[in-house]
């Protein structure tokens, strides 16, 4: 069963690894706007344990909820290293370092489940 | 159910669409720092500027960058002493346009290094997007 979790791990980590792009790409759309925020989504700690203490649906009534998608979506401001005099926070330093970062991680999750699909494959062919 | 690596390509597009408007801005005021008036007293072209604002892609929810609008530069023109112009005044005092080559070409430069930072997420999306593609790839 683990490398059932394995991937399920690593596909979740990857969707808030695209949300977290698309968040940066638009700070750094919008570095020369007046007054815009940088913003950032909450880390993914915060999104496993979000989904980890949702409720469950025991009768057919309740309703359920998108807890992942939500949790992998939360938004906030980041704290800025300089703010411009126009009010504006983005720093395109921070925001490649952190692009860059992304695409490390996104790497290094298709990476691993590729190797262990190879596994899962090499198994299947026996 | 959006894909979000198809956000972030919308709004690096946004972003590289905006500072080429930018870009295209700046040129204009450099190619007419010089354009004087042709009549007595006429003014001369006037500088113009570009702002920005940001858009909440309802769909996506994600934060694009558009055009907030194009304005005139409120300065006050240069004024040059030169009597032999035609757009020379009665004391001979001829309008020069409010361009300052040297702000438009660090508002170039600016422009310049926005759009590369665009070019380089949109760049990175795909990239994202060509390794999850790559995970069907058999070995």
């Amino acid at each position: 069963m683990t490398p059932i979790h394995l991937f399920n791990v690593v596909s979740q980590h990857n969707r808030w690894l695209s949300v977290r792009q698309a968040a940066i790409a638009g700070n750094i759309a919008n570095a020369n706007t007046p007054g815009f925020k940088a913003l950032d989504v909450a880390p993914f700690e915060a999104a496993v344990e979000s989904a980890r203490l949702a409720m469950t649906a025991s009768a057919p009534g309740h309703m359920t909820s998108r807890q992942s998608a939500a949790a992998a979506t939360d938004m906030r401001t980041e704290e800025p290293w300089d703010v411009a005099h126009s009010g504006n926070s983005v720093s395109l330093e921070q925001e490649l370092i952190k692009a860059g970062e992304i695409n490390r991680a996104y790497r290094l999750n298709t990476s691993v489940l590729k190797a262990f699909h190879r596994m899962l494959l090499a198994s299947a062919k026996v | 159910m959006y894909d979000p690596l198809q956000a972030a390509l919308k709004v690096g597009s946004s972003g590289l669409e905006a500072q080429s408007k930018r870009l295209r801005v700046v040129s204009e005021n450099l190619a007419n720092a010089q354009s004087t008036g042709r009549t007595p007293g006429a003014d001369p072209y006037t500088r113009k500027t570009i702002s920005f604002e940001s858009e909440v892609d309802e769909a996506m929810g994600v934060s694009t960058v558009k055009v907030a609008g194009i304005e005139r530069h409120r300065a006050p023109f240069r004024v040059e002493h030169n009597p032999g112009h035609p757009a020379a005044d009665a004391k001979g005092f001829v309008k020069l346009p409010n361009v300052d080559v040297m702000v438009e070409v660090a508002d170039m430069r600016e422009a310049n290094r926005s759009y590369e930072a665009n070019l380089q997420v949109i760049k990175q999306a795909r990239e994202m997007i060509a390794m999850t593609i790559d995970l069907l790839r058999s070995s």
